[in-house]
């Protein structure tokens, strides 16, 4: 089990990703799912694909509204497995007092990093029929949390009686969806509400996000918060092709596609039933290897604009493809910042 | 005004299944404009429960009665003798309609013949939309008339979330997305700088949440010898 | 030919402009309708009401026919 340093050396919180984005590294962090179910041994099994690799790693909260282990509980694990977890939070399940009351044992179980997010509606997931909560928006969470920590304050305006949960905090920008001018000033907003780091929606478009980042460094929001750019690979051309026309908020270029299509080229004037079980997993092997090539390139490309801090790989349910990633952006091995903070 | 939906014929059969002689009682206001529970429905529903009950071979006695308004005492009074006659009502009124009944004979069983919905307007001929969540705490004021409680999906005071697209929000191309309204509507009156400031979290205690809600207007009330 | 045959009650809902002044024509012109087709008047097809057609059925109707 690793204790995560309390003496925080000038720094706000002390974790990892702090330290490593306060040194100006090139940040990553990754993603794991908890399972539906309550095997602790996945979390581990996929901890362990990603330990070494990445300065923290996002643990989602009942993502698309599908109920899994929860966010802190699988967090709690990936703690003890020596890796520092980014727990989740979403508006969709809980009020303020739950929030609250969750994230000061999630501080007390060792957490340090912490993502704000107002959650997948529940009609996506396996309990449409349930009622949501939305007592708050990510935007108010984050300034919640911040408060908790700089203030020590509830959200009520009562002091904390004791130690106050001290988390990184994060929040999420879509910077495709719509109304599109907008999203650098709501951007801004979670940034004034206390926004240490931002994670983005994944990026396949990179001209697209060049430009929403020439936005976000007009308003300055570069320099008062890290931004890291959100990327994850392709499994195929059909994935690629779903992303672009169903999932809001996900700019997939034509390019992209021909790519990942190109790559399976040796198989294309194969008949469908003619393929065989070999011929698919072949196939389904050079898609896979393209589609890390691809995340590989893009991450190459973010790295060049201005304002783009680190990168938040998001391979769930496909952890083994972060090691091939992050050691193929020559992002391998990640940094160890013990110094106190420089700037 | 209060838009609201007849139950199936046979959800009905089944809620007024122990009785002989039923009353079906139509309200004259929000749902005759909304054409679920107005005197035309209630005749069709009356009619349509003789027959089907003719057919299942235990044909009941099913009249209908329209007031103005089921909410208030003054127009249920008119309907007494009918209501105390029937073995059992079954209200094509709101909600409120329903419970105005229960309260107000309280030897009788009233069941309720709609579902309510919700508070809005007809949009178009048959089309009608929710604008309204009665949260008691009115912001239209900062979101240029449009209400983020109802018309969200997720409530949010400072959206839009990242499943805003092309105008719908995520949850059905059907649903436009208020936060996309709401910022057109501020952009085209030169206000965007209003949503550009952080919404503290709702107080909901003004809202369901608080409890069931009440209001007393003093000046308003009759004085016990008035009353 | 079968006396106990099944002759259905119809209730014709005629427009008054014409399907009613043909009905009225075709009796000048001694044409013959069964007399289990019983003609109402109705002062335009849209006039036709649900309740109309449920009362219809209701009180014994096997058909009704709307003419307009």
């Amino acid at each position: 089990m690793t204790t995560i340093e309390t003496n925080t050396n000038g720094y706000v919180v002390g974790s990892t990703l702090e330290r490593v984005l306060k040194a100006g590294h090139f940040a990553v962090t990754g993603e794991l799912g908890p399972p539906q179910s309550a095997d602790g041994d996945e979390i581990r099994e996929k901890a362990a694909l990603l330990k070494g690799l990445v300065d923290g790693v996002n643990i989602t909260d009942n993502q698309t509204a599908i109920v899994r282990m929860s966010s802190i509980g699988a967090g709690t694990i990936v703690v003890q497995e020596g890796l520092e977890p980014i727990i989740q939070m979403t508006c969709r399940d809980r009020n303020r007092l739950a929030i609250q009351s969750d994230l000061l044992g999630a501080y007390a179980l060792g957490m340090r990093n912490l993502l704000c997010l107002s959650g997948d509606h529940q009609k996506f997931g396996n309990h449409p029929t349930a009622k949501n909560v939305f007592d708050m928006d990510s935007v108010q969470l984050v300034k919640m949390v911040t408060d908790m920590r700089d203030e020590c304050i509830f959200q009520c305006g009562d002091a904390l009686k004791g130690q106050e949960p001290r988390f990184f905090i994060g929040a999420a920008s879509a910077p495709f969806a719509d109304p599109i001018d907008f999203r650098p000033y709501r951007l801004a907003k979670k940034i004034n509400a206390g926004a240490d780091f931002i994670q983005t929606q994944l990026v396949y478009d990179v001209e697209a996000f060049d430009r929403f980042m020439e936005k976000v460094r007009e308003l300055g929001l570069h320099e008062k918060t890290y931004i890291l750019a959100g990327v994850g690979p392709l499994k195929s051309p059909g994935m690629a092709r779903y992303m672009k026309n169903n999932v809001p908020g996900i700019l997939v270029p034509d390019e992209i596609i021909e790519r990942m299509t190109a790559a399976g080229k040796p198989w294309a004037d194969i008949k469908k039933d003619e393929l065989t079980r070999e011929d698919k997993r072949a196939r389904s092997k050079v898609w896979r290897d393209e589609g890390i090539q691809v995340c590989i390139d893009l991450i190459q490309q973010l790295r060049e604009i201005k304002g783009v801090a680190g990168v938040h790989i998001m391979a769930i349910e496909w952890e083994k493809a972060v090691k091939p990633i992050v050691e193929g952006a020559g992002l391998y091995p990640r940094p160890t910042v013990k110094e106190p903070v420089t700037q | 005004m209060i838009i609201a939906e007849r139950k199936p014929l046979d959800e009905i059969k089944t809620l007024v299944d122990d009785a002989q002689k039923v009353l079906v009682v139509g309200c004259g206001t929000c749902v005759t404009v909304c054409f679920a529970g107005g005197s035309r429905e209630a005749q069709i529903t009356a009619a349509s429960l003789r027959m089907s009950t003719k057919l299942d071979g235990n044909g009941k006695n099913v009249g209908d009665v329209t007031v103005q308004r089921q909410c208030e005492w003054e127009y249920l009074d008119e309907i007494k003798d009918q209501v105390e006659d029937a073995d059992m009502v079954l209200s094509l009124g709101c909600g409120i309609g329903v419970q105005a009944i229960a309260e107000h004979f309280p030897e009788s069983w009233v069941v309720p013949g709609l579902n309510t919905t919700f508070l809005g307007i007809p949009s178009e001929q048959g089309v009608w939309e929710e604008r309204c969540a009665a949260c008691g705490d009115c912001i239209l004021g900062l979101t240029g008339g449009i209400c983020p409680i109802a018309r969200c999906s997720k409530s949010l005071l400072n959206g839009p979330c990242g499943g805003s697209e092309a105008g719908h929000c995520e949850i059905d191309p059907d649903v436009p997305c208020a936060w996309q309204l709401i910022y057109d509507r501020l952009s085209s009156k030169d206000k965007l700088h209003v949503i550009l400031d952080l919404q503290p979290p709702k107080n909901w205690s003004t809202s369901r949440d608080g409890g069931p809600r009440k209001i007393v207007r003093e000046d308003l009330r009759l004085k016990a010898e008035e009353a | 030919m079968e006396t106990n045959q099944f002759v259905p009650d119809i209730i014709a809902f005629c427009c008054h402009y014409c399907a009613y002044a043909a009905a009225d024509l075709a009796g000048s012109m001694r044409l013959a309708y069964p007399a289990a087709v019983k003609v109402v008047e109705i002062p335009c097809s849209g006039k036709l009401d649900p309740l109309y057609v449920l009362r219809a059925f209701e009180d014994g109707a096997d058909g009704v026919m709307v003419a307009g």
